[in-house]
C-alpha cells in the first residue's frame, strides 16, 4: 500500500480505525502510530491494515485468547483474600509498539554508552574516587546516598562490570525524541514480560510479524547466561544460580522463567550453605559449589550479617564469601548508587568525564533542590513540576504538581524546604501515546520503554523492550503497582516496515 | 544432582496429585452407588467415608453433601481442591524444573477447581465433575511422562505417587477386609464398588472373570504384579526408584532403600492363604507403617541430611 496514506481527522473513524466511537485522536503528546495531520506512520501501515481488516469482534476474541494463555502459563500475580486467593494476569495489550531501525540504532548506541559510563563511574566510586576529587559530582551526594555501600570499597569486580543487567526507562517526549527518565541498576525486572509478550504478539499477528522483519529477542536468556558466566572467568564451567526471595515475591514468575530458560537452578536463601567463605547449595547428592549468583534479592536483604539483620531472604555470610572472591553476585551490591535520582542529573557529566563523549540520549531536565537557586525555581513553579524524593521509588514520596491541590503543594513545599537534599524536580512530560485495545475500542494510551542491557565481558542491548502502558485514559503513570499494563515492542530491521 | 528443596517439592506434587485422584474417584463411586437404594449402596458410602478418614458413618446416606465437601471444602485438608492447590503451589516453587506442558495441565486444573463457576459446575453433574478431574489428572501424568526427562526429578515425582498410592489402597483394604472374621463388606454391589474405588474392576474381571469375592479382591489388590494400583506393584516401584535415586546421589547406603526392599520382599513372598489365616489386618497395618518409615527415611537421605557429613574436607 502507499506510504503516504493521509486520513482526514473526521474520517479516521470510518476508514482507519473502525472500532473507535470517538475517533482515535492523539492529544498533544507524540503518537507512535499517527503523525500530526492524521497520516499513519509508514512503519505502522502493515499492522494498521491488519487491525482494520480484522474488526472489533475478532480483535476482542484474540485479546481473550491472549489473556487466557497468560493465565494458563501462570503469568499472574496473586490477590490474597480472607480465605481465598485469586490469580490476576498482568494486563497486556494486543497491539505491538513498533520502533523503526534508525530510531533503535540511536537508542542502542545511547544505552551502550550510558551503561559503560555508569560502570566506569561505579568502578571509580568504589575505587580511587577520582571523579569526586575532580569535583565533577559532589562527594556528599554519592557517599551520603543510602544505596552507597562502603563494604564494596576496593573489591575486585571482573571486567569492572558492577551492573550486569540494566533496565533503563526511556520516554518519548512531545518532540518525538527518546530521553532517559531513569536508570535501573539494582534488580530490574520485566524481561520475562518482554519475552511472553513477544510470544503472544507473534501468535496474534503472525502474518504481519513475518512481513515486518522484526528483530528477535529470544536470545536474551542465553546472552544473560553468557554474561553471568563471563563474571567468573577463573572457572572453566562456573555454576550459575538464580537467587529468588521465593514464591510470594511479585516477580517470582520471572525468576523461575529465567532460571528455566538458562538451565540454572532457582535457589532461595535457605538452599545456600556457607562454609569456609565459600557458597554451596544443598542438593540431593550433598553440597555443591556455587560460583555465580544472579540475585533477584535487593542489596538490603542479601546477607543479614552485612546488611539488614532482620532479613530472612538471603544467606548469612554471603557477603564475606563475595569479599573473599569465592563467589560473584550480579548485579554487584552497591550498584544502585549510580541510579540514584540525584546522581541521575550528573549522568551527562559522568559520560563526558569517563568517555570524553557527549551523551547520545538526553536526560529529562532535572532540578536539584540541594542547590539554593534551583530550589527557589522549584518552589516558584511547583504547579508545573513533578517532585520526587531521592530515596523513594514506585511512585511514593512524589508530588505531581499539575494534579495536586493547592494545599498538597503547600504541604509539600514545607517538606522541600525542610529537607531540600532529599528532592529533585522535573517538568511534567507528556509521554508518547500508542494505540491500545480498551473495552473494545482502540484508544491512545501513554507508554514508556524499558530496554534491557547486559554487561559482562561486553555490553549487549537486546533489540526489543518492555513497553509499559498507562491503562487509564490520560494517565501518565505506567508502574504496574499503579495499574499499568504492558505490550510487546517490535524493533524492525533496516528494510523492515510493519 | 538437584536442589534438595526441589526434590522435596516434586515428591509432594506426586503425593498430592495421587491423593486428589483417589479422593475424586472414591467420591464419584459413592455418588454413583447411591443412585440405587440398596444395601450395597449404603455399604459403599460407609466404605468410602471410612477409607477417607470419616469412620463415623453418620453421613453414609448423605453422600451428596459428603462428596461436595470432599471435593470442594477448602477448610478440609484432605479435600480435592486443597490437594490440587498444594500440588500447584509446590509446582510453582519448582516451576523452573518442570516442563511448560506439565505445569499448564496442573495450573488449568487448579484454576478450574478454584474459579468462580466451580460450585455450579459441581451441582450440575457431581460425578461428571469428579470424573473430569480424574481425566485431567491422567492428562497431567501423561504430559509429565512424555515431556519431562525421566531422570532424578521424575523419580522423586513417581516416588511420591507410589508411596501415596500404596498407603491409600492399604487404607481402603483395611476398611473393607481387616475387621474380625466376617469381612465388613460382603454385598456383591459393594464389592464391585471397592474394585471401582481402586480403578480395578475391569482388570480384575480379566483375571478372575465375574467371580467377585473378597478373597480374590484382596489377592488382586495386594499381590498382583502388573496392576498399577496393587500394593505389590507400588512397593516394587518404590524399590526400583529408590535404588536408582540412591545411585544418582552417590550414597553408599540408605535406610529408605533398605526399608523399601524389605517391604517389597514381604509382599513378594507372601501368599493369600497365609494372609487369610492370620487376617489381612496385620499385613495392611504393616504396609501403612512401613510406608510412613520409608517417607521419613527419604527425607533424611535426600532432603534434611546432616551437613557435617557432606562438607568438603
Amino acid at each position: 500500500m502507499s506510504s503516504n496514506k493521509v486520513v482526514a481527522k473526521d474520517a479516521i473513524l470510518e476508514d482507519v480505525l473502525p472500532l473507535t466511537q470517538a475517533a482515535y485522536l492523539p492529544g498533544r503528546a507524540y503518537d507512535e502510530m499517527i503523525a500530526p495531520g492524521g497520516a499513519v506512520r509508514p512503519h505502522y501501515e502493515l499492522l494498521q491494515d491488519r487491525i482494520a481488516s480484522l474488526g472489533a469482534e475478532e480483535l476482542g476474541e484474540r485479546q481473550r485468547t491472549l489473556e487466557r494463555s497468560f493465565l494458563l502459563q501462570g503469568i499472574t500475580f496473586t490477590v490474597y483474600g480472607a480465605d481465598s486467593a485469586t490469580e490476576r494476569i498482568i494486563p497486556t495489550d494486543l497491539f505491538p509498539r513498533i520502533i523503526p531501525a534508525q530510531e533503535w540504532a540511536k537508542i542502542e548506541a545511547g544505552l551502550t554508552q550510558r551503561l559503560m559510563a555508569l560502570n566506569a563511574f561505579l568502578a571509580d566510586i568504589y575505587g580511587d574516587q577520582k571523579i569526586l576529587m575532580d569535583g565533577v559530582v559532589p562527594r556528599e551526594l554519592v557517599l551520603g546516598a543510602p544505596s552507597y555501600r562502603r563494604d564494596m570499597q576496593h573489591l575486585y569486580v571482573p571486567h569492572g562490570a558492577y551492573a550486569n543487567v540494566c533496565g533503563s526507562d526511556l520516554i518519548r517526549n512531545e518532540a518525538g525524541e527518546f530521553v532517559v527518565l531513569e536508570d535501573n541498576l539494582r534488580v530490574p525486572s520485566g524481561v520475562s514480560y518482554m519475552l511472553a509478550n513477544r510470544d503472544a504478539s507473534r501468535r496474534t499477528f503472525p502474518g504481519v510479524f513475518r512481513q515486518a522483519n522484526v528483530r528477535p529477542v529470544e536470545r536474551y536468556p542465553d546472552l544473560l547466561l553468557a554474561t553471568l558466566k563471563s563474571m567468573a572467568d577463573w572457572r572453566s564451567d562456573p555454576q550459575v544460580v538464580v537467587l529468588t526471595p521465593g514464591v510470594y515475591n511479585s516477580a517470582y514468575y520471572e525468576h523461575a522463567y529465567l532460571a528455566r530458560l538458562m538451565g540454572a537452578p532457582l535457589v532461595e536463601g535457605r538452599d545456600l550453605v556457607m562454609h569456609d567463605n565459600r557458597v554451596f547449595m544443598r542438593t540431593t547428592s550433598g553440597l555443591r559449589r556455587v560460583d555465580v549468583i544472579y540475585r533477584r534479592v535487593d542489596d538490603d536483604f542479601i546477607d543479614p550479617l552485612t546488611f539488614r539483620r532482620d532479613s530472612s531472604l538471603g544467606a548469612a555470610g554471603l557477603f564475606n564469601a563475595y569479599r573473599a572472591g569465592n563467589v560473584v553476585m550480579c548485579n554487584a551490591p552497591g550498584a544502585g548508587v549510580a541510579d540514584d535520582k540525584a546522581v541521575y542529573a550528573y549522568v551527562p557529566d559522568i559520560i563526558r568525564y569517563y568517555l570524553g563523549e557527549e551523551a547520545i540520549l538526553s536526560n529529562v531536565e532535572t532540578f536539584l533542590c540541594r542547590e539554593p537557586s534551583q530550589l527557589s525555581y522549584v518552589l516558584a513553579n511547583l504547579e508545573n513540576l513533578v517532585v520526587k524524593a531521592v530515596g523513594a521509588s514506585g511512585g511514593y514520596g512524589m508530588l505531581v504538581g499539575p494534579h495536586a491541590s493547592a494545599g498538597e503543594r503547600e504541604a509539600f513545599a514545607e517538606a522541600l524546604k525542610a529537607d531540600p537534599e532529599n528532592y529533585i524536580a522535573q517538568p511534567v512530560i507528556q509521554l508518547s501515546t500508542a494505540p491500545c485495545l480498551v473495552d473494545g475500542r482502540i484508544e491512545p494510551r501513554h507508554v514508556d520503554l524499558r530496554p534491557f542491557i547486559l554487561s559482562g565481558e561486553k555490553v549487549v542491548v537486546t533489540p526489543g523492550a518492555l513497553t509499559r502502558v498507562a491503562l487509564r485514559r490520560g494517565s501518565l503513570v505506567v508502574n504496574s503497582s499503579q495499574g499499568g499494563g504492558s505490550k510487546d515492542t517490535w524493533v524492525l530491521t533496516e528494510e523492515g516496515k510493519a | 544432582m538437584m536442589l534438595a528443596r526441589v526434590a522435596d517439592s516434586l515428591y509432594w506434587i506426586g503425593r498430592y496429585i495421587e491423593r486428589a485422584e483417589h479422593v475424586s474417584r472414591l467420591s464419584a463411586v459413592m455418588l454413583n452407588a447411591t443412585l440405587d437404594s440398596t444395601q450395597g449402596a449404603v455399604q459403599t458410602g460407609r466404605i468410602g467415608l471410612a477409607a477417607l478418614g470419616e469412620p463415623d458413618s453418620g453421613r453414609a446416606n448423605q453422600t451428596y453433601e459428603a462428596a461436595h465437601d470432599l471435593a470442594l471444602d477448602r477448610t478440609d485438608s484432605g479435600s480435592v481442591v486443597v490437594s490440587l492447590a498444594r500440588a500447584r503451589e509446590n509446582a510453582r516453587q519448582v516451576r523452573d524444573q518442570i516442563s511448560t506442558e506439565t505445569w499448564e495441565r496442573l495450573n488449568l486444573l487448579y484454576l478450574r477447581t478454584t474459579g468462580v463457576g466451580v460450585e455450579t459446575a459441581f451441582d450440575d453433574d457431581p460425578p461428571g465433575f469428579l470424573n473430569e478431574i480424574i481425566a485431567d489428572l491422567h492428562l497431567f501424568k501423561g504430559a509429565a511422562d512424555t515431556t519431562l526427562s525421566h531422570g532424578e526429578g521424575w523419580r522423586f515425582l513417581l516416588l511420591g505417587v507410589h508411596i501415596e498410592r500404596a498407603q491409600l489402597i492399604a487404607r481402603l483394604l483395611e476398611v473393607c477386609f481387616s475387621t474380625g472374621k466376617t469381612p465388613a463388606v460382603s454385598e456383591p454391589i459393594a464389592l464391585m464398588s471397592v474394585l471401582r474405588m481402586a480403578c480395578a474392576l475391569e482388570p480384575y474381571l480379566r483375571v478372575y472373570t465375574a467371580d467377585i469375592n473378597p478373597r480374590y479382591i484382596l489377592e488382586f489388590l495386594l499381590f498382583d504384579e502388573d496392576f498399577p494400583r496393587s500394593i505389590r506393584f507400588c512397593t516394587a516401584r518404590l524399590q526400583d526408584l529408590l535404588s536408582q535415586l540412591v545411585r544418582d546421589a552417590g550414597a553408599s547406603r540408605s535406610d529408605a532403600l533398605r526399608l523399601a526392599g524389605r517391604l517389597d520382599a514381604r509382599l513378594k513372598y507372601a501368599d493369600i492363604e497365609e494372609v487369610e489365616a492370620t487376617g489381612a489386618g496385620a499385613l495392611l497395618a504393616a504396609v501403612a507403617a512401613e510406608c510412613a518409615s520409608i517417607h521419613e527415611a527419604i527425607y533424611e537421605t535426600f532432603v534434611a541430611y546432616p551437613l557435617e557429613l557432606s562438607l568438603p574436607a
